[in-house]
């Protein structure tokens, strides 16, 4: 063999013993144990700690709250969506309770083309006007807003009679009360009245004249004063002595519009009309909303920030209206 | 005359430089031989330390299970479903990926993301936007939170959807391939991780990605990726995108077990994957997008 040849080749041998020494020596043991890859970095990722706590995690001390949140339409939507990750709660602190919600709701509920139709959606100028919190109506646990209007199925001719011994002297012959305190019931709707009339013989609406009045009524008076009632025609003379200022009504009515309609004609059965009604009645009835003596969970909501006054302008504003749709 | 003066010394020359090359070689085996022994014995010492005490019974342990005591990645074959008919569009999972896994907080590096495609009536193109439009920022108000903006309210649309997009999870990555260290792998259980003590920074693994899935991550100095939230996934959890995704547009789960979501999800629609033609063979499957979606 020439000389150089050997030299050569013991040349390359020379270099392939110093890499079979040196490639262990600088891959770290773990390198090759599965493939070109350090195994040690698969444990290394694997025992990194989550942020996100799903919401198993807040069972164990919210259970009232997931009960409620699980057993409604926003079951899907994890507590960490709109709390933010729980690491670290409680020792760290309390979670946000989220501060701008129509913000934070228009995410999912803004109306919008390429969202899915089965998606609820709203046009936020139109559903929520004046921009005030979606919680005062909804309960973000709850939040669909779900009022039985039942059938109302009752004799006129009946409830009439019936109207003349027990109601009359109060709400009027015709439905149209006497005075500015009492409510008038002509042309309100039948599902309303009778919804309100078996929360006052229940006891879960409680008024000092009105509810040993609703005791004595039977399921079927309550029907037949409903459809009594609903059918009177609910023209008449209209308050004139106001105390509130009815433009300054008008503003902020663009909050109640959801649900009682821009002028007070409600679009759901089961809500009130209020357009025409007693300006003192609907300024009491507001009041007692408002320090929780009426009881009802998005009438609460939405009266807790007016002030006296304001409530005085949305009863003017209401008053004025004509009660024909 | 040269020729007599030049020959001897040449001769010399090359003796010296023959028996200089075998001792060099003789010396360097031995010296090598030595501190191989010495440098395996200390860096043996120093793995078994940084493990803990845990050592032995984790060694132990496995045998059976790995990589972690409690999850075996030989019993999962992961797989991810995006059912784009449902998503509307929240960008809660892109808001939960990066916070679940430290994403630079800016609107320009995203783990997952979310694509709107619209087609105007009166346009023949498609019109696509992410949430790192500056409109889509503007309506966010931050770079750290998202929301897409309602800038197609008073067009006449023909036809509009999301699409949430992340790492495919390929079964044979480009960007594996590409990788000079083997700082990026594929696990045993079909999840494509990166090694950050190994990624020595190159972008290759950005470029050769067909799905612009990876990111150089500019606070770590290292290529960055989904890991389809591995650290959770082996714990039993789901990953965050898909733990806080209120309609169910996204889906996971082994595909080793028949009766898993994403196991029923792709056997019960028609699914396709993303870019076919790549061979990358990836294991995200989508149902409802259309061919511009790639």
């Amino acid at each position: 063999m020439p000389k150089h040849i050997f030299r050569l080749i013991a040349l390359i041998i020379g270099f392939v013993i110093v890499a079979v020494i040196a490639v262990p020596i600088l891959t770290v043991d773990s390198f090759y144990r599965f493939g070109h890859y350090r195994a040690n970095s698969v444990t290394e990722i694997a025992s990194e700690a989550p942020v996100y706590q799903t919401s198993r995690y807040c069972l164990a001390c919210h259970t009232p709250r997931v009960a409620l949140w699980s057993a409604n339409s926003h079951k899907t939507v994890a507590c960490e969506v709109c709390h933010g990750a729980a690491e670290g709660h409680p020792a760290k602190g309390k979670l946000p309770i989220p501060k701008d919600t129509p913000k934070l709701c228009t995410l999912c509920h803004e109306a919008m083309p390429a969202r899915p139709r089965t998606q609820p959606q709203i046009d936020p100028t139109k559903h929520n006007p004046s921009g005030q919190q979606c919680t005062a109506c909804h309960n973000p646990h709850s939040p669909k807003i779900v009022i039985s209007a039942a059938q109302v199925k009752g004799d006129v001719a009946a409830g009439k009679k019936r109207a003349e011994e027990a109601c009359a002297s109060c709400h009027g012959a015709q439905g149209i009360s006497d005075n500015d305190i009492w409510p008038s019931l002509a042309g309100q709707k039948a599902a309303y009245l009778a919804r309100i009339l078996a929360a006052y013989k229940s006891g879960d609406q409680k008024d000092v004249v009105m509810t040993p009045l609703a005791q004595a009524l039977s399921d079927a008076d309550i029907q037949n004063l409903a459809a009594y009632y609903a059918g009177l025609n609910c023209g008449g003379a209209r308050s004139t002595k106001l105390a509130g200022n009815a433009a300054a009504g008008k503003e902020l009515a663009k909050n109640c519009a959801g649900c009682h309609g821009e002028t007070g004609i409600s679009a759901n059965p089961a809500w009130p009309d209020i357009a025409g009604q007693k300006p003192g009645y609907l300024s009491n009835v507001l009041k007692s909303f408002r320090a929780g003596l009426r009881k009802d969970p998005m009438m609460a909501g939405v009266s807790r920030g007016l002030s006296d006054a304001d409530i005085e302008n949305l009863a003017a504003y209401y008053a004025g209206q004509s009660c024909k749709p | 005359m040269n020729d007599e003066k030049t020959k001897p010394s040449l001769d010399a020359r090359r003796t010296f430089l023959s028996k200089l090359g075998l001792a060099a070689t003789c010396t360097g085996a031995v010296v090598g031989l030595g501190a191989a022994g010495a440098l395996k014995t200390a860096i043996a010492k120093s793995e078994s330390s940084s493990s803990g005490g845990q050592a032995k019974p984790g060694a132990a342990a496995d045998r059976k299970s790995f990589p972690t005591p409690d999850y075996d990645w030989n019993k999962h074959e992961w797989a991810f479903g995006v059912d784009a008919t449902k998503c509307i569009g929240c960008l809660r999972c892109v808001e939960a990926c990066k916070r679940e896994n430290d994403v630079p907080a800016n609107a320009h590096q995203f783990r997952t993301w979310v694509e709107r495609y619209v087609y105007l009536a009166d346009d023949k193109h498609v019109h696509i936007d992410s949430q790192h439009d500056p409109v889509n920022i503007e309506a966010s108000g931050s770079e750290k939170t998202f929301r897409f903006a309602n800038r197609y309210k008073d067009k006449k649309v023909d036809k509009a959807f999301f699409v949430p997009k992340l790492c495919n999870h390929c079964t044979h990555p480009s960007c594996v391939q590409v990788c000079p260290t083997g700082a990026t792998y594929r696990t045993e259980d079909g999840v494509v991780l990166v090694d950050e003590t190994y990624c020595i920074g190159c972008r290759y693994c950005v470029q050769a990605c067909p799905y612009g899935a990876r990111f150089f991550n500019e606070e770590t100095g290292v290529a960055d990726k989904c890991t389809w939230c591995y650290h959770r996934i082996t714990k039993g959890l789901q990953p965050a995108c898909v733990e806080v995704c209120p309609v169910g547009a996204r889906i996971f789960g082994n595909t080793k077990d028949k009766q898993s979501p994403v196991s029923l999800f792709i056997r019960n629609s028609r699914v396709q994957v993303l870019k076919p033609e790549s061979g990358n063979a990836p294991n995200v499957f989508y149902v409802g997008i259309d061919k511009e979606v790639n």
